[in-house]
C-alpha cells in the first residue's frame, strides 16, 4: 500500500457575501452611484431592446439586463486609468466603465444625468446602431465597443479573445510604475477557452496586476453551466493556476464590490493576477428582447425567481431600510434613466416618411461609404523622420556578418536606443541567443523575465496567450513588442489573437489605434520539421487585413526592414529564413539605424524577357536560376510583400517592359503568397501580358520529415528554372533567340 | 518522360522549315541549351539548341526535309529510357502533328499553327492586343508562336501589315504541259520559296508603277576618282548612288513612307534596302540611317552586309524593315531595267550601268557617261508627282554629285 499524502494548492479561494453591517458600513454616495448607474444601464439596454425589436440595430443585441450588478460593483471604485475589456455582452461593463470616467466615480441619483453622461449614453447608442458619432465611428457596433480615454479597451465578439490582450495592458501599467489595474470579464461558456487558462497561467507567473472577472450567467446561449463543466464555480480555475479567487452574489452589487477590493488590494500591491465570480443571471435570451424560456432551454419559474433577485431592486431596497432615499426617490432615479434614453434616441431616430408610425435611422448619420476601408493601417507617416537607407545604393564600406548576428544586431542597436522595446517568445532568452542565435546577448545586456525590468522575456508555450499579451502591450502604447514564433506553423494556435485581434484591432475600433507590434518567424524548409513547422506564412497574412510584412533576402536589408517595422504604428510580420541564418553576408559599417521604408522593391537583375518577383531565401535560387537558362530576366526583390506596403511601381514598370511574369516562392501552393500576387497582377497589368502570369511554389502538401519527400515538396533553384522555360515557352518565338 | 522535338517556328511568319544540318547523332548526349541543328527557314539559316537535356534517340528528318511548323524532328530520350519511350512519345504526339502541307492545302485549310479556334476566334495575349491597337495592325493572318497557338509579342516584331499569303499562291500557274524538253526537278530551298511567295505577292498585290531616268554621270564618276585617291576604303559608284537615294528621299518626305493597311507610315531616317546576289537567290539586309551616315562608313555596311549574306549569317532583324530599295546591275552591263517591290518597302530603284552614250549638250552630239535608273513606286503610297519630284531631286544630286558629299 503505498503512501499517501493529500495535497493542497494553498491559494485562496473564498465565498464572499455582504451582512447588513456591510450595508451600513458602505459610504452612503458609492451606494447612490451604484444606483444610479445600475438604473442608467437598465434603461439603456431596454431602449437596445427596444430598437432591436423594431428591426433598427442591425445585428445581434445581447442585453445585459439582469447581469449589471457585476459590472457596476467591480467597476465603479475603479479610477480611468484602470481599465476593462470584455465579451460580447458588454454594453453593461462599458457603460459602467463610461459613466465612471466622466462623472469622476460619484454620481447623485437625484440627478443623475449631465451633459457629459447625456453624451455617452447617445454615442454609446449610436455605436450600438453603427453610426458614425460613436466611439468607433459606428464599425464596432454592439460587440466593439472602445474608448480608450475612459480605460475602456474594448469589447470582444470573440468567446474568450480579451483575457491575453488585457494580461499585456496589465503588464504595462505594472511596468510603467504605476497600481493600475486590468479587468477581463467573460463569461461562464468562456471558462474552459484555452486563452483563458493560457492568460491566467502567464498572469500568474509573471504576476500581472490582472483580474479576470467570470460573470457566471449560468448559459452559453442554450447551454447549461453543468452540461460544460463537472464544477460549475468557475472560479476554481485559480485552484489550478495559483490565483486567489472570490466567488460572490453578483445580484448583490455591493458584495461584488467588496470582492472587488480585496482582489484590487493584491493586485495593486504587485502580487499577481486575480480571479472574480459573479453569480449573475441574464433575464433575456442571448439576444434579442424575448426571454430564455421562449427558446425551452429553461423554465419560467426559474427565471422569474432570479428576477425577484434583480439587483436594481437590491440596492434601492437597501438604501430605503438605511433612509438613503425613498420608493418616489427610486422611481424618480429611474425617470430621469429613460428621459434621458429618450432624449438620445431623439438625436439618433426620426420618423419614417415611407413607413406610418414606424421610426428609422436619421440618415445623416450613417458613416459614409467611402469609410469602409480607412484606417485598416496607418499611414506610415511615422517614417518620415527618419532617415532611409538603401543597401543597394550604399556607396560606403562594409562589415563582413552572418546574416544571424546582423539579426541580434540591430535589435541589440534598437533595445539600446528605445527602452520601450520588449522582446518575448519561447526560449529567445536562453539557448545563446533563441534556437537559433536571432536575439544572441539581448538577454544578457537588458534581462529576462529573473530581472527587475528585463526587456527579453521567456514565455511559457502559450502562443494565444503571449501573442495576445504583445497585442495588449502594443495597444496600450507604452511599450514595443517584439514576438518571436519560432516556426511560423504556431500562428494558427494562435491565430485568433493574430488575425482576429491584432490584425483587426485598428480598423474594427474605429481607425485610429496605433499597433506597433512586430512578429519575428523564420521559414524553415529544408530543415526536416516536417509537415507542422515548415510553412511560409507571407500568404496567409497577406490575405488577412491589418499586417505588414518584410520578408530580407540579405543582412543588409534586415537591417533596414527591421528598423522600419519597429518604428511603425502597424503590426509587422517580419520573415526570416533558415537557410539565410548563417550565410556570410555583410551590412553597411557603422550604421545600423537606416530605414527601408515600405514602396521600395529592389531591382536584383535587369532584363527584358520577363519579370521574376520573389523574397527571402528565393531570391537567390532565383539568380542562379537566372543564370542557367540563360533568359534575360528582370528579378525584382520585393522587401515589402503587403498589399500597402509591395512596391507596385517597380514591378508595374518592369512588366511593362517585359510583358511576362513569374512570382516564385518556396513553400506550399494552398498557402501560397503568389495566388494573391498573381490575381492583382492581372487585374492591374492585363493589357501588358503576353502570357498568363506564371508562378514556381511548392506542391500542395507541406512538406514532410524525410529527406526526398521534402525537397519534392518545395522550390528551389531547379523549380526556378522550369518556371522559367515555362515562360519561356509563353514568349513563343524564344528557342531561336535562345540559341 | 521522353521528349519530341518539334520544328520551331524560327522566324517571324514562317510556317516550315529544313534541316539544313543534325550537328548531333543518334546515341549523342545532348545538355538542355546544346545546339541541336541548323534550320534553315525562308531567309536564314539558324541554330536550334534542344530545351532538354538526354540522349539523341531519333532523327525523324533529313536534311533539306522541309516539314510544317510542329512537326516532329526528333526525339530525345531521359536517363534509363529506352526504345518503348521513343515508341510512346511518338504515339502521344502522332495524330496531333500536321502533317507538312502540300501548297495546295495551303488554301484550302489553315494550318494548325494558326492562332484561330475552329469558331474563328483568334487568341492574341493581351499585350498583343493591345499593340494591334496602337498601331492599327490586323492580327488576322499573323500566326501565332505561343502555346495553342496564341499570338504573343514576338511574333509581331518586325511584322508589317501584309497582304494574305493566299493570293500569292493562287496565282502559282500549273507547269506548261506538252514540252519536249526534259529537265529534273530541283527541290526547293527555304530562301526560294521565300523569294516566290514574297515577289509573287508583291507584284500580284501591290500596285506598281515605274519612273525611268537618265542621268549623266561623268562628274560623280570623276568626283569618285578624287574620293577614293584619299579615302580610306574603295567607294563605289553604287555607294553614291545609295547616299543619293537616301538624299532625295530627305527633300521628298512623302516618298520616305510605307503602306500600313489602314495607315501610311512616315519615316523620319532613311533605312535602305540593298538586293545581293547569293547562292540560289537574293537576300536584302538593310543598311539602317543612310542618311546619317559618311560616303566610307556606306561603303563599309554595304561590303559587311554583302559578305555576311554570302556567308549566311545575317540576323533576321537585319533582313526587315526599311521604306526603299536598290537593285543594280550594272556590274553585269545592263542598260536598264525595273524591279519587283520589296514589301514593306514602297520604292525600290533599279540601275542599270554606267555607259557612254551619244548625248545631246547645248544642241550639239557629244559622248557622254550615262547611267539609266528605273524607280518602282508602290501607287498606294507614292503618286506619280511625288515620283517624278523624287526622281528630279534623285538626278539632280547625282548630276551635281557634291551635294552627296555634303
Amino acid at each position: 500500500m503505498p503512501k499517501q499524502r493529500r495535497l493542497e494548492t494553498g491559494v485562496d479561494w473564498v465565498e464572499l457575501s455582504t451582512t447588513a453591517a456591510d450595508w451600513k458600513a458602505a459610504d452612503p454616495a458609492l451606494l447612490g452611484t451604484m444606483l444610479a448607474q445600475l438604473h442608467l444601464i437598465r434603461a439603456f439596454e431596454e431602449t437596445v431592446l427596444e430598437l432591436a425589436a423594431e428591426g433598427l440595430v442591425h445585428g445581434p443585441a445581447h442585453s445585459s439586463i439582469g447581469q449589471e450588478g457585476g459590472a457596476v460593483g467591480s467597476i465603479v471604485g475603479l479610477s480611468t486609468a484602470d481599465a476593462v475589456n470584455g465579451s460580447h455582452r458588454g454594453h453593461h461593463q462599458f457603460l459602467a466603465k463610461a459613466l465612471t470616467h466622466v462623472s469622476g466615480g460619484t454620481i447623485d441619483p437625484a440627478a443623475p444625468v449631465g451633459p457629459a453622461i447625456q453624451t455617452v449614453l447617445q454615442r454609446t447608442l449610436a455605436e450600438i446602431l453603427g453610426l458614425a458619432q460613436g466611439y468607433c465611428r459606428g464599425r464596432g457596433g454592439s460587440m466593439h465597443l472602445q474608448w480608450f480615454e475612459a480605460g475602456a479597451l474594448g469589447t470582444n465578439a470573440i468567446v474568450g479573445g480579451g483575457a491575453a490582450m488585457a494580461t499585456g495592458n496589465a503588464w504595462a501599467q505594472k511596468r510603467a510604475g504605476t497600481d493600475n489595474i486590468t479587468i477581463n470579464y467573460f463569461g461562464d461558456g468562456a471558462s474552459q477557452i484555452g486563452s483563458i487558462l493560457e492568460s491566467m497561467n502567464l498572469a500568474a507567473t509573471w504576476k500581472i496586476p490582472v483580474c479576470f472577472f467570470i460573470e457566471n450567467n449560468h448559459y452559453a446561449v442554450s447551454t447549461s453551466d453543468s452540461e460544460i463543466s463537472a464544477d460549475t464555480r468557475f472560479s476554481i480555475r485559480g485552484q489550478g493556476f495559483s490565483i486567489p479567487s472570490w466567488r460572490v452574489d453578483g445580484m448583490d452589487p455591493l458584495a461584488v464590490h467588496l470582492a472587488m477590493a480585496a482582489a484590487e488590494k493584491r493586485m495593486r500591491a504587485g502580487d499577481g493576477p486575480a480571479i472574480v465570480e459573479a453569480d449573475v443571471y441574464r433575464f433575456f435570451h442571448q439576444n434579442g428582447p424575448y426571454p430564455g424560456s421562449a427558446f425551452g432551454y429553461r423554465t419560467k419559474e426559474e427565471e422569474a425567481a432570479w428576477r425577484a433577485r434583480d439587483p436594481l431592486d437590491r440596492v434601492a431596497k437597501e438604501m430605503i431600510t438605511l433612509g438613503l432615499i425613498d420608493e418616489p426617490g427610486v422611481a424618480a432615479v429611474r425617470a430621469h434613466a429613460q428621459a434621458a434614453m429618450t432624449a438620445a434616441v431623439g438625436e439618433l431616430l426620426e420618423a419614417d416618411p415611407d413607413a406610418a408610425g414606424k421610426r428609422r435611422i436619421r440618415p445623416a448619420l450613417w458613416p459614409d461609404p467611402s469609410f469602409v476601408d480607412v484606417g485598416i493601417r496607418g499611414d506610415a507617416s511615422e517614417l518620415a523622420a527618419l532617415t532611409v537607407g538603401d543597401p543597394a545604393e550604399h556607396g560606403g564600406g562594409w562589415v563582413e556578418t552572418k546574416f544571424v548576428d546582423a539579426v541580434a544586431a540591430v535589435m541589440d542597436r534598437r533595445m539600446s536606443r528605445d527602452d520601450r522595446i520588449v522582446v518575448l517568445g519561447e526560449d529567445v532568452h536562453r539557448l545563446n541567443g533563441g534556437t537559433n542565435g536571432a536575439t544572441k546577448g539581448l538577454a544578457k545586456k537588458y534581462g529576462d523575465t529573473t530581472t527587475a525590468g528585463g526587456r527579453v522575456l521567456g514565455t511559457p508555450i502559450s502562443e494565444n496567450a503571449f501573442f495576445g499579451f504583445a497585442g495588449g502591450l502594443a495597444l496600450d502604447g507604452r511599450y514595443r513588442p517584439v514576438v518571436e514564433f519560432m516556426y511560423p506553423d504556431f500562428m494558427w494556435v494562435a491565430a485568433d489573437q493574430v488575425f482576429n485581434q491584432v490584425g483587426k484591432a485598428r480598423h474594427m475600433f474605429g481607425g485610429d489605434n496605433p499597433v506597433p507590434l512586430v512578429l519575428r518567424t523564420k521559414v524553415a524548409m529544408g530543415s526536416g520539421y516536417g509537415s507542422q513547422h515548415l510553412m511560409d506564412p507571407a500568404g496567409i497574412f497577406a490575405t488577412a487585413p491589418g499586417w505588414r510584412i518584410v520578408a530580407p533576402s540579405t543582412a543588409a536589408d534586415y537591417v533596414g526592414l527591421m528598423n522600419a517595422a519597429l518604428a511603425l504604428q502597424d503590426p509587422v510580420l517580419v520573415i526570416e529564413h533558415v537557410d539565410l541564418y548563417q550565410t556570410a553576408d555583410r551590412v553597411p559599417e557603422g550604421d545600423l539605424d537606416y530605414i527601408l521604408p515600405p514602396g521600395r522593391a529592389a531591382v536584383r537583375r535587369a532584363g527584358s524577357d520577363a519579370t521574376v518577383i520573389s523574397y527571402l531565401s528565393m531570391v537567390a535560387h532565383c539568380l542562379e536560376a537566372i543564370e542557367q537558362t540563360g533568359m534575360d530576366a528582370e528579378l525584382i526583390d520585393l522587401r515589402w510583400l503587403d498589399r500597402a506596403s509591395i512596391d507596385w511601381d517597380t514591378i508595374g514598370t518592369s512588366i511593362k517592359k517585359t510583358n511576362a511574369v513569374l512570382i516564385v516562392e518556396q513553400g506550399a501552393r494552398g498557402t501560397s503568397y503568389g495566388a494573391w500576387l498573381a490575381d492583382e497582377l492581372q487585374r492591374r497589368f492585363f493589357d501588358w501580358l503576353d502570357q498568363p502570369i506564371q508562378r514556381v511554389s511548392g506542391g500542395e502538401a507541406s512538406p514532410s520529415i524525410s529527406r526526398v519527400l521534402e525537397r519534392a515538396a518545395i522550390a528551389r533553384t531547379e523549380e526556378v528554372v522550369a518556371g522559367l522555360e515555362l515562360v519561356r515557352r509563353g514568349m513563343g518565338q524564344s528557342r531561336t533567340d535562345a540559341s | 518522360m521522353a521528349t519530341v522535338v518539334r520544328m520551331p517556328a524560327a522566324l517571324a511568319g514562317v510556317t516550315e522549315g529544313a534541316i539544313q544540318t543534325w550537328m548531333l547523332r543518334p546515341g549523342d548526349t545532348v545538355a538542355a541549351g546544346q545546339p541541336l541543328a541548323e534550320i534553315e527557314t525562308e531567309k536564314a539559316v539558324v541554330e536550334y539548341a534542344a530545351e532538354v537535356g538526354g540522349t539523341v534517340a531519333r532523327l525523324l528528318v533529313e536534311p533539306g526535309e522541309n516539314v510544317a511548323v510542329g512537326a516532329p524532328i526528333a526525339v530525345i530520350l531521359g536517363t534509363g529510357e529506352g526504345d518503348d519511350a521513343v515508341a510512346a512519345a511518338l504515339a502521344e504526339a502522332g495524330p496531333a502533328v500536321p502533317a507538312p502541307p502540300a501548297a495546295d492545302d495551303v488554301v484550302a485549310s489553315p494550318p494548325a499553327s494558326t492562332a484561330a479556334a475552329p469558331g474563328g476566334r483568334t487568341f492574341a495575349s493581351p499585350i498583343v492586343r493591345r499593340l494591334a491597337r496602337e498601331r492599327g495592325l490586323s492580327l488576322e493572318g499573323v500566326r501565332g508562336s505561343g502555346p495553342d497557338g496564341r499570338i504573343v509579342r514576338r511574333d509581331l516584331e518586325g511584322s508589317e501589315p501584309a497582304a494574305s499569303e493566299a493570293a500569292a499562291l493562287a496565282s502559282a500557274a500549273p507547269p506548261a504541259s506538252g514540252s519536249s524538253a526534259t529537265g529534273t526537278d530541283v527541290p526547293l530551298t527555304g530562301m526560294r520559296r521565300a523569294i516566290a511567295r514574297r515577289l509573287t505577292e508583291s507584284k500580284t498585290t501591290v500596285p506598281h508603277f515605274y519612273v525611268t531616268a537618265h542621268c549623266r554621270v561623268d562628274r560623280l564618276l570623276s568626283l569618285r576618282a578624287e574620293v577614293n585617291a584619299v579615302a580610306p576604303r574603295r567607294v563605289s559608284l553604287n555607294d553614291f548612288v545609295l547616299k543619293a537615294v537616301a538624299g532625295a528621299l530627305g527633300a521628298v518626305p512623302a516618298a520616305n513612307a510605307i503602306w500600313g493597311g489602314d495607315h501610311i507610315t512616315r519615316y523620319e531616317g532613311v533605312d535602305l534596302a540593298v538586293a545581293v546576289a547569293v547562292e540560289g537567290g537574293l537576300l536584302t539586309p538593310v543598311l539602317r540611317r543612310v542618311d546619317t551616315m559618311t560616303l566610307t562608313q556606306v561603303a563599309a555596311a554595304v561590303a559587311d552586309a554583302a559578305e555576311r549574306a554570302r556567308a549566311g549569317s545575317l540576323q533576321q532583324h537585319e533582313l526587315e524593315g526599311g521604306s526603299f530599295a536598290v537593285s543594280n546591275l550594272g556590274m553585269f552591263g545592263v542598260d536598264e531595267f525595273s524591279a519587283i517591290l520589296n514589301p514593306p518597302q514602297s520604292g525600290i530603284l533599279a540601275v542599270g550601268a554606267a555607259k557612254e552614250r551619244p548625248v545631246v549638250v547645248d544642241g550639239q552630239l557629244a559622248v557622254g557617261t550615262v547611267m539609266t535608273v528605273t524607280l518602282s513606286a508602290d501607287h498606294r503610297v507614292i503618286d506619280g508627282a511625288v515620283a517624278a519630284e523624287w526622281m528630279r531631286a534623285f538626278v539632280t544630286l547625282v548630276e551635281n554629285p557634291a551635294g552627296i558629299l555634303i
